[in-house]
């Protein structure tokens, strides 16, 4: 392995991957530029982690070609791809201390020993254990040992850094902390990562880009603005960030704006559609003001639930369009619960997706 | 790819050319065939053989490797050249055995008219150093081309490991045992026929159930499977109860538990049985005692049933035990914790999740009981009195005063068939689920003790067991010092000096008469021994870790050489090698392949139930980190095996210091075995010198185990194997 | 990885004495290869004494006869076997008629009739070295403690007093117990013979596998009676063992014991030389050194004064070429299944 910085792009052509009968992936194709964090996002079973194997070469695409870089590697043993992953369960060599664990994979390609132990330590160093050298995995905490599986996959200097669900056994404040030293690590090595979560706020905080999956495909690909702002389907909306997804009756569409109709209110939406279409209508909770209720002709509402959080107020309410979920930062005055209300929709901040 | 095939080409063109192609006289390593290589028609290599020696057939034969060599060199294209390797590597494989069976050592067997006329009729002997590098070089060779064309994940170590174990179980297993299968067809005439198998197969001596509804004994099969179900869930349990004495509690004695365990093992065939005559026979110190004091009947209630199922729990609890301890130790304690945390009390903690977790081990120690009970022959031999089983039927078969081969195929397969049913079993009753306790994430919880229920059981089951033993040990001591066990107790050394004495007179002689036996028994040992357990873990590797087509028959044969009563396997390696390409018979080499074949089993087993508990993001980590699946294998999962590699390296030297049944027909007169020579002096009635033997064979396998188990020792992944003290403040913990 | 070290040097340590005796072919020549079927020190003896006398170097190996003439027949393409030595003469003739042994020619003239008819209805192939006689023995000890009367016939053996006492070899796996069966075949006629077992079936407490067991048991006390050859019980008693041997009144039989060269032995003029040493008197005289006791075949030996004295016992006239053949034997071990019976 040589010395200089080398990332590499991942490209999918057509990547197929059955168990038998049972499908994994069907005809995935997809581009990551180099040094840019792309995160795979998705329920369990979509996929995402087969994607994140077959990158590491741990399992063998039934069809199509994977590259790296400019080699395909679709045929490429595991050992040979440049390529190194931190695991869920940290995988951690249990006999290993904890400089030999990070020492390992520079070992094996042949560094010198001294060689290895320095970039090991430096390794450690950047994670913040310096000085746990000699400790055994079952002698660190849970972080502890997630930072180790992450300095273990960094000294090696891949091409590309694949990290599945690296933060799922940690307790939530760990998490952010954790991920915040991932991504500078990143950012400083500017390292092609592929990280593998079903956390969408992790997603979110950590990614360049995010790939939506869904059934064995794509959903949708996009910086987590694009996907929170313009999500293309039902699914993503729901998925990412909260969203109260309500049907409506688009009347007819305009020079790309919709008009929209819902019960007490007729809106009008930006939409890429030219044609009438089924859609539904995406309001995001902080896209939605309160007032105190009045005669005016709207939307009305009651209030079921109130939760004071300090920095904002969390609504329920019960309307003539459904339930929905509202976040205010008027932090003035709170509505009690059983309280009417008039509810006011922001016009720009809305999206329609099909049903 | 490429360069992997390029080193095994080179290494089968030097095989050709520079190694003799035959068996040479004196042996390899005398070197005396170096001067002769090319122009002693005995020592000379492939080459020199077909161009000087009339053998043309072996030119023809080598053509192959003559052909992935320039295959290797004009070739760009790997996928191609893949794809030539494979099918031309196969042709040379494929060649080379038809050359060795169609010419034997007489001369052409079919084809007579292409080999008229000089060395063709003169016939060929059998595979020697040559023969056997250019065969290793073409199967490598094959599974590199393979592992070019996508299999195995491209992973030529794989896909290499995988071709060489096939091809010796292939040959080592199958060949052999399928010629005397066979038998089990052959009519009165040699003609083949299912008439006479079925006569056999369905013979009431096998199947009858008249024990059910009156006072006369069942056939021998069920007698068999009755005997194996009770030793193997005897056993489990025996053994179950001692991994828990040892690893959940803090039982003082745990070293001698762990000894005590272990001595059975080690006991040379027919001691064990003489020491319960002795003891519980009509005339044993037991009854005796029983009837002078308590009026008890003196009866021969040890000969049949009880007698066997004593002796066999005696003799396979530390099998059991070997694999469970492994297991035992092996239970996350976090998952014990985490039950604990869960409001479980410790019965629950062990009844829902440390017992679950053992399932593996539990039902692979059932499973050798299972198959050790099947295919024991001395116990039964000793003490089976009127209850007949099927191994010492097939024994007699084939020794007998009426000998009949095809009785005791027919006999084997009937047995087979058992040991296979046991095994589906285990299958289903294991299912898929997962046992993976050893993952990478550090675990430094402390394991559940016992409830005390539990606790109880357990020193109730064992601490009367462990006595029990002693007992029966210090019997078998006690009978090599005496002049005639079991009637002269006068105070003697005689057996040990005729036995073991060496003259120091002109420097040091081995006089005593067992010395020869001793050395070539240790020596051959100490071979099998590493190779049994490379081999079965390779094994026990490739089926848990990796897919391949064709996997379940694949594990079933490697079962197969251990299901099969050892007369049997004895007679099969007789059948199979005594004559040209592969000519064993006579040699140390076909002791050592009948240990390692045999006993890899018990290594698969074990390597199955360990590597079960080993996460595989362990082997994953290591693989995308760089190393290949070799390193990956020596650095990561050899060292957390410890426990399964040092069981395996214990059991397969200790079976094969002790197998009998197996040996009795490949010993020959310069390599003789202690076994076959204690059991002529048993049946010379001479039970002194046999019993100083077995003591002595006792004592050096105990030392080599302490030995091993020093130098391997155990894995280290928690810094002090601990275990909670049930104190009622649970903070002052170790 | 220490670990890893250490396991390394495990390995290796046992793997050095392995390449030196990798591939090592079988020696073939300048020696006799033999199967001694005999007692291990009555072999281990006469190998020595052949060996100082002839000079040929002898690579001797014990194995009972089943297990040699299974042996034999598995080796017979290719026999690794030049002699076999010693065992009762029924396996022997098994394997004379089986086509698995040659004829050695040596001179028989100074054996003795019983000796010589072997080697004739063998045509040569096997030729008779001693004389054992079946017996009864029973543990003296046991016997007085349980009150009962020491037999002296074979009739005796049907008494209801031994229910329980008696202990024999199963005729289907011992040679020996095939001889007692044929014994008393021949002693009482065929259906009277069979009530004679049939009747002494129901004292009987075991049929053993060998055909040693039971005297071995008796010697214990496991047993009070058992049947087999005389030479196994004197050697018995002789360790020390409470057994008294008894000469069935009616007339008892007895076997022949051989020696074969195997059909296409590599060393055959050693082999042949081992023939004619082993029925010489000289070296025939040495049985008693090594507790051998049975009669030897040279009419020039001493017999031993232990050895059953064959002048004074009513020996059957025991027809070998009759009870030898496998006709007669399936017949008789299939009508012993049917109307005595092992339990199983």
């Amino acid at each position: 392995m040589s010395n200089n910085q080398i990332t590499g792009s991942v490209r999918f052509e057509n990547v197929v991957k059955n168990y038998g009968s049972v499908v994994a992936l069907k005809d995935l194709t997809l581009d990551i530029v180099p040094g840019e964090l792309v995160t795979l996002l998705g329920p369990s079973g979509c996929g995402k982690t087969t994607t994140l194997r077959l990158i590491a070469g741990l399992e063998a695409a039934t069809g199509g070609n994977i590259f790296i870089g400019n080699d395909n590697v679709t045929h490429l043993s595991a050992t040979y791809r440049n390529v190194s992953m931190v695991f869920q369960s940290y995988a951690l060599f249990p006999h290993m201390s904890v400089l030999d664990n990070v020492a390992y994979g520079l070992k094996v390609s042949s560094i010198p020993k001294k060689e290895a132990y320095d970039k090991a330590r430096d390794g450690l160093a950047m994670v913040g254990l310096k000085g746990y050298d000699e400790r055994l995995p079952s002698e660190l905490s849970g972080g502890q040992q997630q930072r180790v599986a992450v300095a273990r996959a960094v000294v090696l200097e891949p091409e590309v850094l694949l990290l599945d669900e690296p933060l799922s056994n940690l307790d939530a404040k760990l998490r952010r902390q954790v991920r915040e030293q991932i991504r500078q690590i990143q950012q400083r090595l500017s390292l092609t990562t592929v990280y593998v979560t079903h956390d969408q706020e992790e997603a979110m905080a950590v990614s360049d880009r995010i790939i939506v999956m869904k059934n064995a495909e794509i959903a949708q690909i996009g910086t987590p603005m694009d996907l929170y702002n313009t999500p293309n389907s039902k699914f993503i909306a729901d998925f990412i960030g909260d969203a109260n997804v309500i049907d409506c009756e688009v009347s007819a569409i305009k020079s790309g704006i919709a008009t929209v109709e819902i019960p007490g209110a007729k809106l009008k939406i930006l939409t890429n559609q030219t044609t009438n279409f089924n859609a539904s209508l995406v309001i995001r909770p902080q896209n939605v003001s309160l007032e105190q209720a009045s005669k005016k002709a709207g939307i009305k509402g009651t209030v079921t639930y109130a939760a004071y959080l300090g920095n904002q107020i969390q609504y329920t309410l019960d309307s003539a369009i459904g339930e929905l979920f509202v976040v205010d930062n008027n932090m003035a005055d709170m509505f009690k619960v059983g309280s009417d209300v008039d509810i006011i929709l922001n016009e720009k901040k809305l999206v329609l997706v099909s049903k | 790819m490429r360069k992997t095939a390029i080193i095994w080409q080179i290494i089968g063109l030097l095989g050709a050319l520079l190694f003799p192609w035959y068996m040479v006289q004196g042996g390899f390593f005398s070197f005396s065939w170096v001067g002769g290589i090319f122009s002693d028609p005995k020592n000379a290599s492939a080459f020199a053989q077909g161009l000087f020696h009339q053998k043309w057939w072996l030119i023809t034969s080598l053509l192959p490797l003559v052909g992935t060599a320039l295959a290797l060199l004009f070739i760009k294209n790997t996928k191609l050249l893949a794809k030539f390797l494979v099918m031309i590597s196969i042709a040379g494989l494929v060649l080379i055995f038809a050359q060795g069976f169609i010419v034997s050592r007489t001369g052409a067997r079919i084809f007579a008219d292409l080999f008229v006329g000089g060395a063709g009729e003169a016939g060929q002997v059998g595979f020697g150093a040559g023969a056997f590098v250019v065969l290793f070089s073409q199967l490598f060779i094959l599974t590199t081309g393979f592992s070019g064309l996508g299999k195995g994940r491209g992973d030529a170590f794989i896909v290499g490991l995988i071709g060489l174990i096939v091809s010796l179980v292939g040959v080592f297993v199958f060949f052999p045992v399928s010629h005397i299968l066979i038998q089990a067809f052959e009519g009165p005439e040699g003609n083949l026929g299912l008439a006479e198998f079925f006569d056999n197969f369905t013979s009431s001596r096998i199947w009858g159930v008249r024990c059910l509804y009156e006072a006369n004994s069942c056939g021998t099969a069920w007698n068999s499977l009755f005997l194996a179900i009770m030793t193997g869930a005897g056993t489990t349990l025996l053994g179950l109860a001692f991994a828990l004495i040892a690893t959940r509690t803090n039982f003082r004695a745990k070293r001698l538990l762990r000894v005590l365990t272990i001595i059975p093992i080690i006991t040379p065939p027919f001691v064990i049985g003489l020491a319960l005559i002795l003891l519980f026979g009509r005339s044993g110190m037991v009854s005796e005692f029983l009837y002078d004091h308590f009026d008890v009947e003196k009866t021969r209630w040890l000969y049949g049933f009880w007698g066997i199922y004593i002796a066999q729990l005696l003799s396979f609890t530390p099998i059991a035990f070997l694999v469970l301890i492994g297991v035992v130790e092996g239970v996350s304690p976090s998952m014990e914790e985490a039950s604990q945390t869960l409001n479980g009390d410790r019965w629950q903690t062990f009844r829902f999740v440390s017992f679950p977790l053992m399932r593996p081990g539990l039902a692979n120690a059932f499973l050798l009981g299972f198959i050790e009970s099947m295919a024991d022959f001395g116990n039964p031999l000793v003490l089976g009195g009127n209850y007949s089983v099927l191994s010492t039927e097939i024994y007699f078969s084939i020794v007998g005063a009426v000998a009949n081969s095809g009785k005791a195929a027919t006999l084997a397969i009937v047995l087979l068939s058992m040991t296979l049913g046991a095994f589906l079993l285990q299958r289903m009753w294991l299912g898929k689920k997962s046992y993976a306790t050893v993952t990478g994430k550090g675990d430094s919880g402390q394991h559940a003790s016992l409830n005390p229920l539990l606790r109880g059981f357990c020193y109730a089951t064992t601490i009367p067991w462990a006595i029990f033993t002693v007992i029966v040990y210090s019997m078998i001591v006690f009978g090599s010092f005496v002049k005639l066990w079991g009637y002269d107790h006068s105070f003697t050394f005689a057996h040990y000096i005729r036995a073991f004495s060496i003259n120091f007179t002109d420097g040091i002689r081995f006089t005593g008469v067992a010395w020869d036996s001793y050395f070539t028994t240790l020596t051959i040992s100490s071979i099998a021994a590493p190779l049994t357990t490379i081999v079965g873990l390779a094994t026990a590797y490739l089926l848990v870790r990796q897919k391949f087509v064709g996997k379940q028959v694949f594990e079933f044969s490697t079962m197969l050489s251990f299901a099969i009563p050892g007369t049997v396997i004895g007679v099969s390696y007789i059948l199979a090698f005594n004559v040209p390409p592969i000519e064993l018979t006579g040699t140390s080499i076909i002791l050592i392949l009948v240990f390692v074949f045999r006993n890899m089993p018990v290594g698969v087993r074990g390597g199955i139930a360990a590597m079960s508990q080993l996460d595989k993001s362990l082997d994953e980590a290591s693989i995308t980190l760089g190393a290949n699946s070799f390193t990956t294998v020596r650095k990561i999962i050899v060292p957390l095996m410890g426990p399964a590699i040092l069981a395996a390296l214990t059991y397969s030297f200790v079976r094969a210091i002790t197998s009998v049944s197996a040996v009795i027909f490949l010993v020959s007169a310069k390599h003789n075995m202690a076994t076959s020579f204690i059991i002529g002096r048993v049946e010379n009635g001479e039970f002194g010198i046999a019993i100083a033997y077995s003591t002595v064979l006792i004592v050096t396998m105990l030392s080599v185990i302490l030995l091993l188990q020093f130098i391997i020792g155990k894995r280290r992944l928690r810094r002090e194997n601990r275990i909670q003290k049930h104190t009622k403040t649970k903070v002052a913990q170790a | 990885m220490k670990t890893g070290l250490k396991l390394g040097l495990a390995f290796s340590g046992m793997l050095v004495a392995f390449p030196a005796m990798f591939f090592a072919a079988p020696a073939l020549s300048d020696e006799l290869n033999m199967v001694c079927s005999n007692e291990q020190d009555w072999c281990d003896l006469m190998v020595a004494n052949f060996e100082a006398k002839t000079g040929i170097n002898v690579a001797m190996v014990r194995k009972s006869t089943g297990e040699t003439l299974a042996q034999v027949r598995a080796e017979s393409s290719n026999p690794k076997i030049d002699i076999w030595w010693g065992g009762t003469g029924d396996p022997h003739l098994v394997a004379a008629q089986e086509g698995l042994t040659q004829a050695s020619g040596v001179d028989t003239s100074e054996l003795q009739d019983w000796a010589v008819n072997l080697s004739n209805i063998s045509e040569g192939k096997t030729i008779g070295i001693h004389l054992g006689v079946l017996g009864v023995a029973y543990n003296t000890e046991v016997l007085a403690e349980k009150g009962l009367n020491p037999p002296a016939c074979w009739m005796d053996l049907t008494k209801a007093e031994y229910k329980g006492e008696i202990q024999v070899a199963n005729p289907n796996s011992s040679g020996t117990a095939y001889t007692e069966l044929a014994t008393i075949v021949q002693v009482f006629g065929e259906d009277e013979g069979f009530k004679i077992l049939k009747d002494i079936g129901e004292n009987i407490n075991q049929y053993t596998k060998s055909g040693s067991a039971p005297s071995k048991a008796a010697g214990r006390g496991e047993t009070t009676i058992s049947i087999g050859f005389q030479h196994d019980m004197i050697k018995l008693a002789i360790a020390g063992f409470p057994l008294a041997i008894v000469t069935p009144c009616e007339g008892t039989g007895y076997e022949v014991g051989g020696v074969s060269i195997i059909a296409g032995a590599k060393n055959f003029d050693s082999a042949k030389k081992w023939v004619e040493y082993v029925i010489s008197a000289e070296a025939q005289n040495h049985g008693p050194e090594v507790n051998v006791f049975n009669v030897p075949s040279n009419k020039n030996a001493t017999i031993p004064k232990e050895a059953p004295p064959i002048a004074s016992l009513k020996l059957i006239d025991y027809d070998f070429a009759t009870y030898g053949s496998s006709e007669t034997r399936e017949r008789l071990l299939a009508r012993w299944d049917a109307e005595v019976g092992d339990l199983n």
